[in-house]
């Protein structure tokens, strides 16, 4: 319920307000329109504070952005190792600079009586709010480590299943309470745009770049009216501008979600009744297709034992991934004792398919956030975000024949029923028996 | 060519006697509001002294105005700090931004102390606030704080126009007793090619098509105060309450309306002048590639002769009406400017193309001693120029890039126009002596004459030549006037308050 709330209401209730508030106040209220600039009145501070201030939250925020809007070109960003450390230490660095800057104005705010002059309550309260965000990002930073990373898996589906008009919490529901916090706040941070200076965001004169350096404005609507400079319909273009620059981003939000759906049902497409036949056909095989594996997973299900590979082919380096009874994914070894060693590959973290390669420690590696996983005893490092160890999966190992030459059950117990060198023409089988138990 | 009408304005300073009359006529309508009460939309300040905002004229610290930049042929202006990638930076914090420091802290006095004093042995004293935070303070500065200060070493001294003085003509200059100096008044020069509207992130400044004033929006401006670094004059002030820039407005709801402009209106001295000057709007750029002496020339090229029949015909294709031509033709600024050739622009190495232009004064000049007397030996008339005590140089600085023999020119021609009247009335010259005189001061009987009339004792309509604007067919640049009707300030609709 608090999570409906908080994660779902919330947002659409932000974004709408702050939408509609700040069109609003950008048309009807002009006047109070402004970054309100107090360098005039008080101006060592602000050096200090504005600058690093604006030059941090404004890449830190481009990083967000980027990560959201382009989940797959970051994804292949911090999948790299150097690229990773590098974008987590700069982040990190960045919101420090932030805080500092955070930090000086708000004791300018509070110590300079000129300044305290222009000062409101809302002034207090955006101070306030931002410096509990950068802090909160600061410490995600810290405690849960390789952000950049873990939120193409989590925040970024969470975001864009809010922009598609399907909210989906499931991905952010086991987030850390710090994570949970700093969106709460993001949300916060946005419904109060419009009613706090930090419109002023809205303000950025990007068509100062491409306009003309004089601007001259005719009063007389004949001279308005005739065709003359190009300056002439400057004057109602640059309001139109403004405002939709400014709403721009916040509209673009909402409106790719139901604008495209909208418009390819009146617009879209209509098909002709070869098609339409194409396009049942092709649905049909889709669900063939979807029968077809139901089936062999049933089936799966049903028999007793899944193989898994000759005993020949396992290696202590090189795992080799499996199914098992309950369709997730496992990696087969060769331990160190001879028998096969086989592991669950779902994280224990989020569930990402964790890798095969043995690293010189004797660990294989979650890449989605970064979990190493020792295969002797499946526990994770120290650091990771994964807690709890990957279990262990019993196993036997039978002839031609189907005879039982050796098994390990589900405490880990290994017995062999003939001579090791013996074992090598085996092949090695999940059991069901076996499996069920482990439950 | 593109002919635009502009609203120019003449200051013979020979006249003004720094009374400060202007300043309180423009203070009292316009920027008596919180926020506003350090502006001065209009300003007069003594010269020699650092003027109004401390030392305006420091473009190496306050980076206003166009530069010259790239090679022969392919000269271009740049804004001298705003360009357009920085301009994005120091909108976080603009180094070359002046503030109060720069000005001074606005204060009235604790009135209501004089009657509510409790009883006791001393005089009650109505002590200064501060109009900011409504707090005791000292006052530090004010407007005009250095006036009639010429010569203290203090404020005078570091006039930044004084560098290129020698010891001698500085200790000339500054000499006990026998200062002398002269007032500047100055307003927003409604320029041709104002750095301010070309470094408006927001674009909200604009120069009015039909009569070239220069205008701020105040409901497109954001408080970005690149405009108040960019023009040289310093002539931009930011409203610390409202957030937004505000400047002169050369009274427009007044010229509208055909009435002078209060600072106009007001003065005591009758130097100001206001009329119609046609301009080549292609050129207005353009002129100001020159190099620095060559400015002045440069900027008169732009001009164009209302009575040519080839212009006359151009600027009705453009639009401007009969009544600005009619306006342009009998414009005083015409004559000062193009005609007579003795009204200069103030500092046109900021190459922005001022349209106001000044007179420049010629009384320090005469005022050379010898002994401490007063003469004019007719044989030395004009080598007193060269040991004015108001150096030429220093002139030349303010009014002509560097130029001194344009200075020259003026000051000839006004010695001249000056004797020649003398003569008539006081007949103790020889007719031969002034004769010679005139020509050395370019100028003739007639010329003179008519100088002498616009100058001495002119009508009040032959100061302000007010074009007819047709308001009633004008939608104003902010709102049409059926519409807001009523609406308060300067054309803005909504109260001028403080946003959360
Ligand atoms: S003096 Fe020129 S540059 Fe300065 S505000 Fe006026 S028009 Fe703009
Ligand atoms: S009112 Fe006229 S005479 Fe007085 S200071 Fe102003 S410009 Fe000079
Ligand atoms: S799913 Fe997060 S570390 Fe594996």
């Amino acid at each position: 319920m608090t999570n409906t709330l908080l994660f779902i209401v919330l947002p659409y209730l932000a974004v709408f307000a702050c939408a509609f508030g700040s069109i609003y106040r950008i048309k009807k209220e002009p006047m109070s329109y402004s970054s309100l600039s107090s360098q005039f009145l008080e101006n060592h501070g602000l050096l200090w504070g504005s600058l690093p201030w604006h030059l941090g939250i404004l890449l830190i925020l481009l990083a967000h952005i980027l990560a959201f809007l382009f989940p797959s070109f970051w994804q292949t960003l911090t999948s790299n190792q150097v690229l990773l450390m590098a974008i987590e230490a700069i982040g990190f660095g960045l919101s420090i600079l932030c805080l500092i800057g955070l930090v000086v104005l708000g004791i300018r705010r509070l110590t300079s009586p000129r300044i305290q002059a222009v000062t409101t309550p809302m002034d207090l309260l955006v101070i306030a709010l931002l410096l509990a965000q950068v802090g909160l990002g600061a410490a995600i930073a810290v405690h849960c480590k390789w952000g950049s990373a873990w939120c193409s898996g989590t925040t970024t589906p969470y975001l864009w299943s809010l922009v598609l008009f399907q909210p989906d919490l499931s991905n952010i529901e086991d987030l850390p309470i710090l994570v949970k916090a700093h969106i709460v706040c993001a949300w916060f941070f946005i419904l109060i745009i419009p009613f706090s200076r930090l419109v002023h965001l809205f303000a950025v004169p990007i068509e100062y770049l491409f306009r003309p350096p004089q601007q001259v404005v005719w009063n007389n609507s004949r001279k308005l009216n005739e065709e003359t400079p190009a300056f002439a319909k400057e004057e109602t273009r640059r309001h139109f501008l403004n405002a939709f620059l400014g709403i721009g981003f916040g509209a673009f939000l909402l409106s790719v979600g139901t604008l495209s759906k909208v418009f390819s049902f009146f617009f879209g497409p209509r098909l002709s009744e070869k098609e339409e036949t194409e396009l049942m056909e092709v649905r049909l095989a889709h669900l063939e297709s979807t029968v077809d594996q139901k089936k062999l997973e049933l089936e799966r299900q049903a028999s007793k034992y899944i193989m898994v590979a000759p005993i020949t082919e396992l290696n202590p380096t090189a795992g080799k991934y499996f199914i098992d009874y309950k369709m997730q994914p496992a990696i087969a070894f060769k331990g160190k004792d001879g028998y096969p060693l086989l592991i669950s590959a779902k994280c224990t973290h989020l569930g990402c398919t964790v890798g095969n390669k043995v690293d010189s420690e004797g660990r294989i590696l979650c890449p989605c956030h970064v979990s190493y996983f020792n295969i002797e005893t499946g526990q994770p490092n120290a650091e990771a975000p994964a807690k709890t160890p990957l279990g262990h999966l019993p196993w036997v190992i039978m002839d031609e024949q189907g005879k039982v030459m050796a098994s390990r059950d589900n405490k880990g117990q290994t017995s062999c029923f003939v001579q090791p060198d013996a074992l090598s023409a085996g092949k090695v089988y999940i059991a069901k028996s076996l499996e069920d138990k482990t439950t | 060519m593109d002919i635009r009408a502009q609203v120019s304005m003449v200051f013979h300073l020979d006249k003004c006697i720094g009374c400060h009359t202007c300043s309180v006529a423009c203070k009292n309508v316009w920027t008596d509001r919180p926020g506003a009460e350090y502006m001065w939309w209009n300003n007069v300040e003594t010269k020699p002294g650092t003027g109004f905002p401390t030392l305006w004229e420091d473009q190496s610290h306050y980076k206003g105005g166009w530069e010259l930049k790239g090679r022969d042929g392919n000269k271009k202006l740049e804004l001298k700090s705003q360009n357009k990638i920085d301009s994005f930076v120091k909108l976080f914090y603009n180094p070359n931004q002046p503030g109060l420091e720069d000005y001074y802290e606005p204060w009235t006095y604790n009135y209501a102390n004089l009657f509510e004093a409790e009883a006791g042995d001393d005089q009650p004293t109505a002590i200064p606030v501060s109009l900011i935070t409504g707090e005791p303070m000292n006052i530090e500065a004010g407007p005009n704080w250095d006036d009639d200060l010429s010569g203290s070493t203090f404020y005078a001294e570091n006039d930044i126009n004084l560098e290129e003085l020698s010891d001698e003509e500085r200790e000339q200059l500054f000499e006990i007793e026998r200062i002398s100096m002269m007032y500047l008044p100055r307003i927003c020069n409604h320029c041709a090619n104002p750095s301010c509207v070309a470094s408006c992130p927001s674009g909200a400044l604009y120069k009015r098509g039909e009569d070239g004033i220069v205008l701020i929006n105040q409901d497109v401006c954001r408080g970005w105060r690149a405009c108040i670094s960019a023009c040289p004059y310093k002539k931009i002030y930011y409203n610390w309450k409202t957030g937004k820039s505000e400047k002169c407005i050369l009274c427009y709801p007044k010229l509208e309306t055909g009435q002078i402009p209060n600072c106009f209106q007001s003065c005591v001295g009758r130097i100001r002048y206001l009329g119609v000057l046609l301009y080549d709007a292609d050129r207005a750029a353009e002129s100001m590639k020159v190099p620095d002496k060559a400015l002045v020339e440069s900027q008169r090229t732009a001009f164009c002769d209302p009575f040519d029949p080839e212009i006359i015909k151009m600027a009705k294709a453009n639009g401007i009406s009969d009544e600005f031509i009619k306006a342009a033709q009998l414009s005083p600024i015409y004559k000062y400017v193009m005609k007579w050739k003795i009204a200069l622009p103030l500092h046109i190495e900021y190459r922005t193309m001022p349209m106001l232009f000044y007179v420049p004064p010629l009384l320090p000049v005469m005022g050379k001693m010898a002994n401490g007397i007063y003469t004019n030996a007719l044989d030395n008339f004009f080598t007193s120029l060269d040991k004015s005590r108001l150096p030429m140089k220093y002139l030349a600085r303010l009014f002509s890039a560097g130029n001194e023999d344009i200075i020259e020119y003026v000051m000839k021609k006004l010695m001249a126009v000056r004797y020649y009247k003398r003569t008539l009335d006081m007949q103790d010259i020889d007719l031969v002596m002034m004769n010679k005189m005139m020509r050395e001061g370019g100028t003739t009987p007639e010329e003179a004459e008519e100088i002498y009339r616009l100058t001495a004792v002119p009508t009040i309509d032959q100061r302000f030549v007010i074009p007819e604007i047709q308001r009633e067919e004008s939608i104003e640049s902010t709102c049409n006037p059926e519409i807001c009707k009523g609406s308060c300030g300067i054309g803005v609709i909504q109260p001028p308050t403080r946003g959360l």
